[in-house]
């Protein structure tokens, strides 16, 4: 992807880190709304929601980062943690849907008026997680006969 | 002869390294600005979610809605609106077209509405707020009675009013 269109490249990892680190905001901000959200999808046991409210932000904005480094294994790494996310969350929203839980997905906001989830919230998860995969997967080939040197 | 499944798998040792380091960096980030906020803001590594009024009221069956849904519902001309309050509290304020029906008197005062709320109607519960189980006592009561279509809205009148719901004031006629 970037060897060819290295502008394309550039803008994929922008937007992605952009997405991620508008998301971890209001989540670090008001870390006792945000463990409301992920006990609203209830997938996890009470025990584990504190913790994941907790850390969770922390890796969407280290990740974001992560894939705005010139640094091919890091940049990889991130987007690969960032596809993962993304594929839990956007299986967990699926399931809210599916059982027919009108909450919002507490993606990039705490408050209690945010849109309930919908199908434009899969379309959009569907989509970063292409993103994700081309940065992942542009970064990883890169890594290939090339040790960690500026892209 | 082996060198490049060699080198490939050392690619992918270095990623899940890489991988290990982002996540180590988030957990020692997370965890120490947790530690340094104020008392109010620190969140409790454990919290008791077990006793929250949604997971009661989802073991018990009882549908929640969330402020969206309610402001959705609303507009339902057949929904019938509970405020499972205290006569005063309802007096000093409640959700626009709400019925006062406070879960101790229930049994007496639900023939008050028997012409307005049928067996089937979409029935929309509330109380004060996170904190109070009124709302889902009333649902449960409810439900005894024959009620099917129950919705609890927890986040209740706290919720609805800072976030800048209308309110009407006045006693239950």
């Amino acid at each position: 992807m970037n060897r060819d269109r290295p502008l394309f490249g550039w803008l994929a990892r922008l937007a992605l880190a952009a997405v991620f680190l508008a998301a971890c905001i209001a989540k670090i901000r008001d870390p006792e709304t945000f463990a409301l959200s992920v006990h609203r999808y209830r997938l996890l046991p009470g025990g584990m929601v504190n913790a994941v409210a907790i850390l969770l932000p922390w890796l969407e904005l280290t990740t974001g980062i992560a894939i705005l480094l010139p640094l091919r294994r890091w940049r990889a790494a991130g987007a690969l943690l960032l596809f993962l996310m993304l594929a839990v969350f956007t299986g967990a929203i699926s399931l809210n849907l599916a059982r027919g839980i009108e909450a919002s997905c507490g993606c990039f906001t705490t408050r209690a008026d945010a849109a309930v989830s919908d199908a434009w919230n899969l379309l959009r998860n569907g989509a970063l997680l292409w993103l994700s995969a081309m940065v992942f997967l542009e970064a990883f080939r890169d890594q290939s006969g090339q040790t960690d040197e500026p892209s | 002869m082996n060198a490049e499944p060699q080198g490939r798998r050392r690619e992918v040792t270095r990623l899940l390294g890489a991988c290990a380091g982002l996540l180590a960096l988030s957990a020692a980030v997370g965890s120490a600005v947790n530690t340094v906020r104020p008392g109010s803001s620190r969140l409790p590594w454990v919290g008791d979610w077990d006793r929250h009024i949604e997971t009661l009221a989802f073991r018990a069956g009882i549908p929640v809605t969330f402020l969206m849904g309610v402001r959705d519902r609303l507009r339902d001309p057949h929904l019938v609106l509970f405020d499972a309050r205290t006569p005063d509290e309802y007096a000093a304020g409640h959700l626009p077209g709400a019925l006062s029906l406070p879960i101790r008197d229930v049994d007496a005062r639900i023939i008050d509405y028997i012409d307005r709320a049928r067996m089937d109607s979409p029935i929309l519960i509330y109380c004060e707020g996170l904190e109070c189980e009124d709302g889902l006592a009333l649902a449960l009561k409810l439900r005894e009675f024959g009620f099917e279509d129950l919705t609890l809205y927890p986040g209740g009148y706290e919720e609805w009013i800072a976030y800048g719901g209308v309110v009407t004031q006045g006693p239950a006629p």
